[in-house]
């Protein structure tokens, strides 16, 4: 079947199967490498993708439900300037290791910041945590992966944390 | 690709008679939402699905609306925006908390309160709150509309009273004075996971005096449970901690748990009886 | 293989064993005094690595520079073995056992033939080379032939033109095979003799170890007290996001290049090479990025490469081989699980007279690493500490189960879990602290090991553990949180110190290699084995080193990793990355250095010593006088030599195994680490809030580098001490085989991680002193919480996981709430 969406801002269109998983289309009929297959029943995280700006794991989503839809990927944020500055932060902050849970950590971590950066909302470190669990790092970066947003919401969000 | 499905048809239906239509001429069709279980479920062999009715986009199914007596939440629903909606942190703070302690923000941007229910997981996190409720389901199938109690929707494990070719529509949860709520979830860690025990408890306590109380737990039984003879033994009763005891103690009888790879039998009765002493403990003002 | 096996059934086995299992390197046992050394020159390894060891100003490393390979990796654009996957591309997956223990006749293929797409069905009758991969002891199979000894052994390769094809083909292959009674507990499998997991041995034990040491009835009769206990501990799944995978392409020469997830990639050359009959030199293996190891792709990694080259090389096209998550925990080997029967004394003035240990390991149905994790085990049992007097046996059996296998740590968890549960309880028996208890006793410069080896040097753990104690806030946490022993909440503080040998055991050869050759340009590329796995010595230390020696532009260094192309550098495991693993890189550089040192004091006709090169400049008497680019240019046009391989074996002692003593490692890693936990009495639920490193590891050479491997190897011990486990049905079936039955650390596990005190005790051979790290801060962590919720709740857990069950039957009866 033909399916329609917005990839990383650009329209594609798709000839796939109807039980066909969008990370499968992604990875090997659109070339996007950066979405990595993990454990395929949402429990893990690297396979997060951005649709219609919210993270979701693209292991558990039929390539035909995104008919329509906007789908980012860290490939389609490489021109976004609060993007740049949290990638340079996970640099700083050595916040990668081996690197696989990286892209969609960066993203899931994009999204969140992008969120309360636009709604001018100190986030709480629970509130944090509660956005950023669904990504599994067995690296162990979790505490460089915090370090690293929190320097951005200082920037961005300057003023006393809220409780 | 190490697990796409198994040969499947998908249809988008626009309305839910249509989606109703597809499910009863289709054979071996399926209704996905949120498809956070159901692609799971097919992806391990667990469920044999021969097609796939994409209820996630029919707009009659979606929202969260304040009827002035009750809160309608449409069965496809996500989960996250159930935690977003003011509706729904205003009169309905124990589904909330139960929402909040439910998987990951990714899973919350796909999962549906519907496809929750009709899961129907012994471990499901939006049933206790719901059964606390007393919510109502509002079915539509093949012979039209009807309404199941949620206390009679759970009919066995992984068994709903759906019929065939019915699907869930909208929970509708009636207003009414609480005057505490409280939700506890034990699972293996802190982060997102599913439960060993959770207990949700809803009350009304005048003067001293538990007017009427609510106690619901999951992981416990084949089906998500409501504990009747707890709550009976509080009804109408003063508020101390030798009743929410006995009454905890009560729980430990009704449930019914097994061994599985996260917790004994005998754990779960155990921690039956703590988190509802802890929940009651909280809702009742107790502390 | 007979031979072999009668061999290692008795003492002293353990000659015949070497990591890689080659039978010849067994000869360089007992016979390192006489390595061939060439001519001592500013070349000669050893004068390299002591000038750069005793180097006064360091500008590069020990600094905290940005790993190189962050950006790509956030951006997306690394690639791992997937990532090379192209249309067209053949995919293969494992076919396994669905029993765990049966004598196989044979294996049913026509069925999953028949699916359409389907090209192939290897099994062990198609391999033209030899059917066996076992590293410490030839028992294992590539694919299972005679008999399958666990649930989810592999049986058979299955091919075809798209996963649809292969996933439905791999469920309809059945195997003829008639059932044998199974094995799985180590300690009944160790007493029967009628099921045999291996029919070629008399029994099911695979290998023993021993150590006898001074006498330990005259050393308890010293004791004032002493402490006996058994202690459990469990499998542990690896979890690293990657599953294995291998992408095999063959050329019309019959020659073989595979890209897999593996550790060690002249490991893999060898295995494809011995499973296909191939020459090594016609097997290229490369490790692309990898997705986390942890030691498991160490195992498994070179048998993905081997399966994937086999398909490969049969189908004549390039082969895709995945593991589904599934498939990876049903299959790889997995952290030992040990029964640990553990009994010391000491005498009124704090000091260990003797100890008597047990270590049963069941290493499931193979080997595998089995052995060499038993050695590790047993030749640490002691902990750091001086003990005159021991006596330790330890078993590795056989049962049917999933194989034991490499997992940080390797042996050391467990057995310091048990080691330091004990000294714990010993203290509190002398009514000593704790800390004061173990300073007494731990090793210094001069001091014997359990084995019997003098450590003259590179003992840093005493210093380490007195700055912890200071720095911790220990003495007064202690005392605070003893005297809040009450209502439902608990806080507990406790300590745990740990060591891990550096390099391979006794005399079993480890070198370290790697080749270096500057362009014309200045650009710098240096080929290592050593694979980039997260654990960051390619993307970091590396690169340090060299522009430290070299004295150019860090961005003008590439590193070539995990490649058959670079000389041998042995594994990227045991935390030898940037230790061991890297002294060739120092040995390349160090003479390429010296070349360009003797060129420049020829070219200015100044001493040596007035000629500095740093900082991508060339300074004469500390004046600039060409830059980095120059120098290199100069040199090509004067015929200077700028390409280097940097050898390096290590020097090593003999080994009585007799009596276990002997030479055990060149040198140990030390850390010391102070936890604090919150327990909830009520639920079991333990909350581990702060934790506090202290490391004796040499020099560091990127210290916020070195801090991440603490963290991630703290919530890798974090999730082993409380929530991780392997749960096997009857049949030997692991039942939690995904990601939602089998859970590891999220965010919300994270404790505060303090900055990590460092005591820079050299080791000699080490680059700029530098020793391993990555396993280190695993090792104490399940003892550490332990004994934190022992000093919580007054009462000791002996098994773990120390799941919230097990937590509150402990906490229960002063559940205060």
């Amino acid at each position: 079947m033909r399916v329609a969406f917005n990839l990383n801002g650009r329209r594609v269109e798709v000839d796939v199967e109807p039980g066909e998983i969008l990370l499968d289309t992604l990875r090997l009929r659109l070339d996007v490498r950066s979405v990595k297959r993990g454990c395929e029943r949402g429990e893990c995280g690297a396979c997060t993708v951005l649709l219609d700006g919210r993270p979701v794991v693209s292991c558990l989503l039929l390539t035909a439900q995104v008919e329509g839809r906007e789908v980012t990927t860290v490939e389609g944020l490489r021109e976004d300037e609060l993007f740049g500055e949290l990638v340079d932060e996970f640099n700083k902050s050595f916040a990668v290791q081996c690197g696989y849970c990286a892209p969609a950590m960066v993203l899931t971590s994009y999204a969140f910041v992008k969120r309360v950066v636009e709604g001018r909302s100190r986030p709480s470190t629970s509130e944090i945590l509660k956005a950023v669990e669904g990504n599994l790092c067995r690296c162990g970066t979790y505490p460089r992966v915090l370090r690293a947003i929190s320097r951005v919401l200082e920037r961005r969000l300057p003023g006393e944390p809220r409780r | 690709m190490y697990y796409r499905l198994p040969k499947i048809e998908y249809f988008r239906p626009k309305t839910l008679e249509e989606a109703v239509g597809l499910l009863e001429k289709v054979e071996g069709s399926k209704v996905i939402a949120g498809g956070t279980d159901i692609l799971v479920d097919a992806k391990t062999s667990r469920v044999r699905v021969k097609a796939l009715v994409d209820i996630g986009s029919i707009a009659e199914l979606r929202g969260i609306e304040d009827l002035g007596g009750a809160i309608r939440i449409g069965a496809a629903t996500k989960l996250q925006e159930l935690l977003e909606s003011s509706a729904v942190s205003e009169n309905l703070p124990l589904l909330r908390a139960a929402v909040e302690s439910m998987a990951s923000w990714q899973i919350r941007n796909m999962a549906t309160v519907g496809g929750n229910l009709c899961n129907a997981s012994p471990a499901a996190d939006t049933a206790p709150p719901l059964l606390a409720y007393d919510a109502e389901l509002v079915v539509v199938g093949p012979g039209g509309s009807r309404t199941v109690p949620i206390t009679k929707f759970f009919t066995g494990y992984r068994a709903t009273a759906l019929g065939r070719a019915e699907i869930l529509k909208e929970i509708i949860v009636r207003k009414a004075e609480w005057t505490g709520w409280n939700y506890i979830k034990l699972g293996r860690r802190d982060g997102f996971t599913l439960s060993i025990v959770a207990v949700a408890v809803l009350a009304r306590v005048r003067n001293g005096t538990v007017e009427d109380v609510r106690i619901a737990l999951n992981s416990v039984a084949p089906t998500p449970v409501r504990a009747y003879g707890a709550e009976e033994m509080l009804r109408g009763r003063e508020v101390s901690r030798g009743a929410l005891e006995r009454a905890a103690r009560e729980v430990m009888d009704e449930v019914s748990p097994i061994d599985d790879v996260r917790s004994t039998a005998w754990f779960r009765r155990e921690m039956s009886y703590r988190l509802t002493l802890d929940a009651l403990t909280k809702a009742l003002g107790a502390e | 293989m007979e031979a072999a096996r009668l061999g290692i059934s008795k003492l002293g086995g353990a000659d015949t064993l070497c990591r890689g299992s080659d039978p010849v390197a067994a000869r360089h046992f007992k016979v390192s005094s006489i390595t061939f050394r060439g001519a001592v020159t500013a070349e000669d390894p050893r004068s390299v690595l002591r000038r750069w060891l005793e180097a006064e100003t360091l500008l590069v490393v020990g600094r905290s520079i940005e790993r190189a390979d962050s950006l790509e990796k956030a951006l997306g654009r690394a690639r791992f073995v997937e990532d090379f996957l192209e249309e067209g591309y053949l995919v293969a997956r494992l076919a396994l056992a669905r029993t765990p223990h049966a004598r196989l006749k044979a294996v049913k293929c026509s069925p999953a033939l028949r699916v359409s797409g389907v090209l192939r069905v290897l099994t062990h009758r198609d391999i033209p080379g030899e059917n066996q991969v076992g590293y410490a002891i030839p028992d294992q199979p590539l694919l299972a032939e005679g008999k399958v000894r666990y649930y989810g052994e592999p049986v058979a390769v299955v091919v075809g033109r798209d996963p649809d094809a292969v996933n439905e083909a791999v469920d309809l292959i059945e195997l003829e095979a008639e059932p044998l009674p199974t094995l799985l507990d180590p300690l009944e499998a160790m007493e029967r003799r009628d099921v045999l997991v291996h029919d070629a041995l008399d029994s099911n034990i695979a290998f023993r170890t021993r150590v006898r040491k001074g006498d330990v009835e005259e050393g308890f009769g010293k004791a004032d007290v002493v402490v006996e206990n058994t202690y459990r501990t469990h499998h542990q799944e690896h979890v690293y996001l990657e599953p294995e995978a291998a992408l095999a392409i063959p050329d019309l020469e019959n020659r073989i290049t595979v890209l897999a997830t593996i550790q060690y990639p002249h490991l893999g050359q060898k295995i494809v090479s011995r499973v296909l009959g191939l020459p090594a030199s016609y097997v290229k293996v490369v490790a692309p990025y990898i997705g986390g190891g942890f030691g498991g792709k160490d195992d498994e990694g070179p048998l993905v490469a081997a399966r994937a080259a086999l398909a490969a090389y049969h189908l004549r096209r390039p082969v895709f081989l995945y593991y589904t998550r599934e498939d990876s925990i049903q299959v790889h080997p997995k952290r030992e699980a040990a029964v640990i029967r553990y009994k010391s004394g000491a005498s009124r003035d704090g000091r260990l007279t003797a100890i008597e240990v047990t270590i049963v390991h069941d290493t499931g149905a193979y080997a595998n690493r089995g052995p060499f994790i038993l050695w590790r085990a047993t030749m640490h049992s002691s902990g750091p500490y001086y003990v005159p007097n021991a006596k330790v046996d330890g078993y590795c059996v056989y049962t049917n189960k999933v194989p034991q296998g490499s997992f940080r740590g390797f042996g050391n968890p467990p057995v310091h879990f048990a080691v330091e549960s004990q000294m714990d309880q010993l203290a509190e028996k002398l009514g000593m602290d704790p800390v004061e208890f173990r300073l007494i006793n731990l090793l210094r410069p001069g001091n014997e090991t359990l084995t019997g080896q003098v450590l003259e040097s590179s003992v840093g753990i005493h210093e380490a553990l007195r700055r912890l104690a200071a720095s911790s806030g220990w003495r007064a946490k202690r005392q605070e949180y003893g005297q809040l022993r009450a209502g439902r909440f608990r806080r507990g503080i406790g300590v745990a110190v740990a060591w891990h040998g550096n390099s391979t055991s006794r005399g079993v050869p480890d070198w370290s290699n790697a080749y270096i050759h500057v362009a014309r340009d200045g650009s710098v590329s240096v080929y290592t084995g050593i694979v980039e796995m997260g654990q960051g010595s390619p993307s970091s230390s590396h690169r340090q080193l060299v522009a430290e020696i070299l004295g150019c532009p860090i961005d003008k260094i590439r590193i070539v990793f995990g490649t058959t192309d670079a000389p041998d550098s042995g594994a990227t495991h045991a935390s030898r990355g940037t230790s061991v693993g890297a002294i060739g890189i120092v040995v390349a550089a160090g003479r390429i250095r010296s070349r360009l040192e003797s060129f420049l004091s020829e070219y200015y006709g100044v001493e040596r010593d007035r000629v500095e090169m740093s900082r991508g400049q060339v300074f004469v008497d500390g004046e600039v006088r060409m830059s980095w680019e120059e120098l290199v240019a100069l040199a090509y046009s004067k015929g200077v030599d700028l390409s280097a391989t940097g050898y390096f074996f290590l020097p090593k002692g003999t080994f009585n195994e007799e009596v276990g003593q002997g030479f055990a490692y060149p040198a140990f890693s030390f850390i010391a680490v102070v936890v604090e936990i919150e327990v909830d009495t009520c639920t079991g639920r333990v909350r581990v809030l702060e934790v506090h490193p202290a490391l004796a590891i040499g020099k560091v050479v990127n210290p916020e580098a070195v801090k991440t491997q603490v963290e991630g190897a703290v919530l890798q011990g974090i999730g082993y001490a409380l929530m991780e486990r392997l749960v096997f049905s009857a049949d030997g079936k692991i039942v939690n085989d995904n990601l939602t039955d089998y859970v590891i650390p999220t965010f919300h596990e994270v404790p505060a991680i303090r900055d990590a005190i460092f005591v820079e005790d050299l080791w000699e051979f080490g680059p700029f002193g530098a020793k391993g790290v990555g396993e280190m801060a695993l090792i104490p962590m399940p003892a550490a919480i332990a004994n934190a919720m022992s000093h919580a709740l007054g009462a000791r857990i002996l098994e773990l996981p120390a799941t919230l069950e097990r937590v509150y039957s402990i906490a229960r009866q002063t559940c205060g709430g």
